[in-house]
């Protein structure tokens, strides 16, 4: 039998395991709140997909995560620790609201100019991190981490700033784009727009990038630096290129939060989704299909998770936990799957 | 403008912000020099503290004993990095991802056990921090006095706490075992050191000095628990060891150019100078990032960095 | 019994159902220098492995001076006076002496480290045997026999009586070794008892009294060394049959010169010049085999053969075109071939699929890329087509690298450098970790290209594998060229060559 498929339904079963088991550590925790686990869970499944509304509100926010997870995912495979998504999304967040807020141009030039200006936002953004890396052998994940710090502020900075609505209220937020220019719903009761489409493209290109020249040299150089050389890889310009794309997906994460969710620019645009999304990179095994399979679990329970907190006494932070719950439980099991302990026990058995 | 700057009471109260303002920084640095010279990389830092200001903010407040926040914080503190230990060491996983999950956690965790302890409140409660402590004679010399010798005294056990560092890392054994199993891991195991155990134990260590921090900031820098009260400077003293090159008096000068930053722009904010508050903000992440670039050409990390062991690798 | 330091009797170890050693008797007399002799995978190092502690046996007795003893770890091994300097130094580059030499020990000011003590200890043994090191150097400062020295400096200063040395002279130049000789020589005369495990005929000859040969994990025998005991007699123990297998070589007028060095210069990752005015031809259709002592710029060369190092000066024709300093892609298409010395960490990506590492070189090519996507079909038929050809034993194509033993990996870089009948072919210890069945493989199909009109250098520390298979043989030694002897050359002038005298000139 095919030993990839066997793979793939090993990597599936143990990944649903993983998360029944951080479930069950959240109903404990739930429990000892004070509050009873079922009707929290039951809250919190109906907040996810109990109704046309919600399951719309889950893909609003597996967009984001899923472009996310999926440039995290390039990243990953090369052994290069980007963990600067949410900056990345910020920056190309900020380009591609520029245009739409200074600028006057009609719609169908606008759209696509500021989706590769945020493109090109989170691709340099990411690219500053990997010129450090090729150039100064700067450590990436500092790197890309300060450079969140340094976006999250700079956004702070404008938004309180030069770019603060003067009809706003005082309030940390930029000027409202105009509504010819918000991206367009695909119903008026729900939150679900055009920039779904955006993403169903790069979903369906991931399917393939693995198999393209580019993706199996980005594969190689994850694999070592000696055999990529070898083999005639110009690893720098690798590294680069896949640091690129990583933050182009993370900048076009920041496109569809401000023209197709917030339409404008405010602070703590990118919350949270930057660590979220290095969950489910990891947990969907960095394939495509897994990603979007986990990104759709993470989403709901977020949703959820939301919808749970204000219709019940329990604390938010529970959520918080089963996520945290998830990676730790992933990574004790990733280590196991990507063969660390595999190799161990080949060569231990050697001693029985 | 400019004038109010140029006082020599400003400059006292930089100086004196610098100090202060490092030291939640220099804690935590301290102890990742024993973890990172062992071999781990461990992001988690962040997280750990969290749990050590909220275990820490918890204690201090029902017994109403300072010292007793400050030994809960370094306690579970030591407590969360066991997570980290375990995962980098026996499970042999991927340290980095592994640091930024225990940091979800540990947000989370703490969080969530507020919560349980103080439940939801309008008004947050607070406890009476660490005052400052006067040291006798010397702080009555002026301005050298107020600048170094008017701070609580955690500030000054962290100080010593450098030293501290530098002797048990070049002058025991304990030291010795820790740096040989960064550099040579296999060597150590050749001469029946314990891999394993030595990097738990600094693990473990980074952990105390994380949670120790951790209390500070709840109980020392500021009287009360918040979500975001460490805000990045975990990962900042995670840089600074970098930084430094992993020698505990270079962190100490890290630390200190970190507070100093922070204190320039909190005392130019506070002086009504609105240039670019988040641009100063910056500032500590954007030095970092100089730091690396100067560091990392030289790359004396030690040779077992990030990387796990196994007796029967090759 | 009285007399033996060691003896190791009816010693078994099994890792993963094979036997790596198998009812293994092994005895040392006081006082003596005993080599253990056998080819690579033999099982000598195992048996020593298990000697100082770092393995336990399956079954068998060890009797250290009369008393039997279990060694359970390292510790005890040293608390009974045996000490083991390895092939790969344990030593902690950026401490000094003295540190590497405290690291394990009980400090005598309890908790704080009794550096100055140790070290006056140190230096004053060091005298004792000439070893001329000073304690407070850092290990990055010393060269690679001052290294050595080191390691063996410990371990007497950890009270070893008996001494096992593994594979000493892989790494020193042939006076260094002269020096370690003198050393054990000395050490000898002092009363302790060495093991030295080697491969090498010459140092079995030189400086051991008595030899114990072990195949396949079988202890085929010991014998005294004097001065009657042959090469011939030790390989035949060694090997099983008579050497010098019988290559078809059919003798060939070599062909156009396809690769010309001159002048060529490189430095090492050091910073130290690593080739100096090096030059060197190789025609179509011949196997130059390159002999020297490992650490004479034989890397180096590969290196900058291929790309992956930036020579500093000189020329490299190539077909009359100069091509020096490209990146490593440019030769990958002009049919240089490469079989890296290390194969695991250069040659393979361990994870990946044993079908995508034999295309590693050519998966951006047709038809192995359709329409801008790997293509599935062409990779599992080329698979299939060489897996048959070189006879690579893997249970599926999708196995990892990692999964295989050595000799079948090095199988699947064979297929994937020799497959597309390259101009030329560069071999770094093609046959190093190898069984002699592997070998003997590898040899034929790096015989079969010269004679498909391959230009071949072959890299080889290994002299037997030299002689059997080249044209043409030259002998670098710092970075030069010393000479170029034609086949069938007295290893004796090779082996001046390789220690550094200049070739006579030819009458």
């Amino acid at each position: 039998m095919n030993s990839k498929i066997i793979n793939s339904i090993k990597q599936f079963v143990i990944a649903v395991l993983t998360i029944i088991l951080a479930l069950a550590v959240g109903a404990i925790l739930v429990w000892i709140s004070g509050n009873d686990p079922a009707e929290a869970y039951t809250t919190l499944f109906r907040g996810a997909l109990g109704s046309k509304a919600r399951i719309s509100e889950v893909l609003v926010k597996m967009i984001p995560l899923t472009l996310m997870a999926l440039g995290m995912s390039i990243a990953y495979k090369a052994q290069l620790w980007n963990i600067g998504a949410n900056g990345q999304l910020t920056i190309g967040a900020i380009l591609a609201i520029l245009p739409g807020i200074y600028l006057g141009l009609p719609t169908v030039i606008l759209l696509p100019l500021s989706l590769i200006l945020s493109i090109v936002g989170g691709a340099l953004w990411c690219g500053l991190a990997a010129w450090l890396k090729n150039r100064f052998n700067a450590n990436e994940v500092i790197t890309t981490l300060m450079l969140n710090y340094i976006a999250t502020y700079f956004l702070a900075f404008l938004v309180y700033g030069p770019m603060m609505d003067p009809d706003g209220g005082g309030f940390p937020q930029s000027k409202v784009l105009p509504e010819a220019y918000h991206l367009p719903l695909f119903s008026a009761q729900m939150r679900i727009h055009g920039g779904i489409v955006v993403a169903i493209i790069v979903i369906i290109m991931m399917f393939f990038f693995w198999r393209t020249k580019l993706g199996v040299k980005i594969d190689l150089i994850g694999q070592g630096d000696k055999i990529a050389t070898y083999a005639g890889v110009n690893v720098k310009k690798t590294v680069m290129v896949a640091m690129l794309i990583s933050g182009a997906l993370c900048g076009l994460a920041g496109w569809n939060e401000v023209y197709g969710v917030q339409y404008r620019l405010l602070e703590g645009l990118s919350s949270g989704y930057g660590d979220i999304a290095t969950i489910i990179a990891l947990l969907g095994g960095l394939n495509p299909l897994g990603i979007v399979i986990a990104s759709f679990f993470f989403s709901a329970l977020l949703v959820g998770g939301a919808t749970m907190q204000r219709m019940t006494e329990v604390p938010y932070s529970v959520v918080d936990i089963i996520q945290g719950l998830v990676i730790v439980f992933v990574i004790a099991r990733t280590a196991i799957h990507f063969g660390w302990p595999q190799k161990l026990l080949r060569k231990e058995k050697k001693d029985a | 403008m400019l004038s109010s700057i140029f006082t020599v009471g400003f400059l006292v109260s930089l100086l004196a912000g610098t100090i202060r303002l490092a030291t939640p920084i220099l804690l935590p640095a301290l102890g990742q020099i024993y973890t990172q010279r062992a071999g781990i990389l461990n992001l988690g830092v962040e997280g750990t503290m969290t749990i050590g200001a909220v275990a820490g903010f918890s204690a201090a407040y029902k017994t109403g004993n300072l010292w007793l926040g400050l030994l809960a914080g370094m306690f579970f503190g030591m407590l969360w990095s066991l997570i980290m230990a375990w995962l980098s060491v026996t499970m042999r996983a991927n340290q980095v991802i592994a640091g930024i999950a225990l940091n979800i956690l540990g947000a989370g965790t703490a969080v969530y056990v507020y919560r349980i302890i103080f439940g939801v409140q309008s008004l947050p409660p607070q406890v009476t921090p660490f005052a400052a402590v006067n040291i006798p004679l010397l702080s009555k010399i002026p301005i050298i006095g107020q600048i170094f010798f008017q701070h609580n005294i955690l500030v000054y056990l962290s100080y010593v706490m450098v030293f501290v560092t530098w002797f048990i890392l070049e002058k025991t054994t304990f030291g010795l075992k820790i740096r040989a199993v960064g550099e040579h891991p296999r060597a150590a195991d050749s001469k029946g050191i314990s891999v394993a155990g030595v990097r738990y134990a600094a693990v473990l260590i980074g952990g105390l000095y994380a949670g120790a921090a951790g209390a500070f900031m709840s109980i020392a820098y500021m009287n009360l628990f918040t979500e975001s009260i460490v805000s990045g400077r975990g990962f900042i003293a995670v840089s600074v060891v970098i930084f430094a090159r992993f020698m505990p008096v270079r962190a100490m000068w890290g630390a200190l150019l970190f507070g100093f930053a922070s204190a320039l722009q909190m005392r130019l904010q506070a002086l009504g100078i609105d240039m670019a508050n988040q641009l100063m903000l910056m500032l500590p992440y954007v030095m970092t990032i100089a730091a690396l670039i100067f560091a990392s050409k030289k790359a004396e990390f030690p040779s077992a960095y990030t990387i796990p062991y196994s007796r029967l690798e090759r | 019994m009285d007399n033996l330091a060691v003896s190791m009797q009816g010693i078994t170890k099994i890792f993963n159902g094979v036997k790596a050693n198998d009812n293994v008797d092994f005895n040392l007399r006081k006082g003596s220098i005993h080599g253990l002799l056998g080819e690579n995978g033999a099982g000598k190092t195992t048996l020593m492995n298990i000697l100082y502690g770092l393995y336990q046996q399956e079954a068998g007795d060890i009797y250290i001076n009369g008393s039997k003893e279990e060694i359970s770890s390292p510790i005890k091994a040293i608390s009974l006076g045996i000490g083991m300097v390895h092939q790969h130094f344990m030593l902690a580059r950026p401490m000094t002496v003295v540190e590497n030499v405290m690291l394990g020990k009980k400090s005598r000011r309890g908790i704080l480290l009794d550096t100055k003590e140790t070290a006056a200890e140190l230096k004053e043994l060091a005298d004792k045997y000439k070893m001329n090191i000073d304690p407070y150097s850092k290990i990055w400062q010393l060269s690679v026999g001052e290294q050595q020295r080191v390691e063996i400096l410990t371990a007497i200063y950890q009270g070893a009586d008996i001494l096992i040395l593994d594979e000493p002279t892989a790494v020193l130049t042939p006076q260094e070794a002269e020096v370690l000789f003198d050393m054990l020589r000395h050490m000898k005369a002092d009363g302790k008892s060495i093991i030295l495990i080697t491969h090498k005929l010459e140092e079995i000859i030189s400086i051991v009294d008595e030899v114990t040969v072990l195949r396949d994990g079988e202890l085929i025998g010991s014998k005294l060394v004097d001065e009657h005991t042959t090469k011939e007699e030790l390989t035949k123990m060694m090997v099983g049959r008579d050497v010098l297998f019988n290559f078809d070589k059919n003798k060939k007028a070599p062909g156009a010169v396809k690769v010309e060095l001159k002048g060529l210069s490189a430095s090492n990752d050091k910073g130290l010049p690593a080739l100096t005015d090096f030059n060197l031809t190789v025609h179509e259709g011949e196997i130059l085999g390159l002999a020297g002592v490992d650490g004479n710029g034989q890397k180096e060369l590969c290196e900058v053969l291929t790309g992956l190092r930036k020579a500093d000066g000189g020329q490299f024709l190539f077909k009359g075109k100069e091509v020096i300093n490209q990146p490593p892609v440019f030769y990958i298409n002009s049919g240089i071939s490469h079989i890296p010395e290390d194969r695991m960490s250069t040659g393979l990506a361990l994870n990946w699929s044993l079908k995508k590492n034999l295309i590693i070189k050519k998966f951006h090519k047709a038809p192995f890329l359709k329409y801008g996507l790997l293509n599935q079909k062409a990779i599992d038929a080329y698979w299939d087509k060489c897996q048959k050809e070189y006879q690579i034993k893997a249970i599926s194509g999708e196995e990892h690298a990692r999964a295989l033993s050595g000799g079948n990996q090095q199988k699947v870089i064979l297929a994937r450098e020799l497959d597309d009948h390259p101009e030329m072919v560069i071999a770094n210890q093609p046959t190093r970790g190898l069984d002699i069945g592997a070998s003997e493989y590898v040899r034929q199909k790096i015989l079969d290209a010269r004679n498909e009109g391959a230009a071949v250098l072959l890299v080889s520390a290994d002299l037997e594998e030299i002689l059997q298979l080249s044209d043409r043989i030259a002998v670098i030694y710092d970075g030069k060229i010393m000479g170029i002897l034609p086949a069938g050359a007295d290893t004796n002038t090779i082996g001046m060559l390789m220690m550094g005298h200049k070739q006579e000139e030819e009458a």
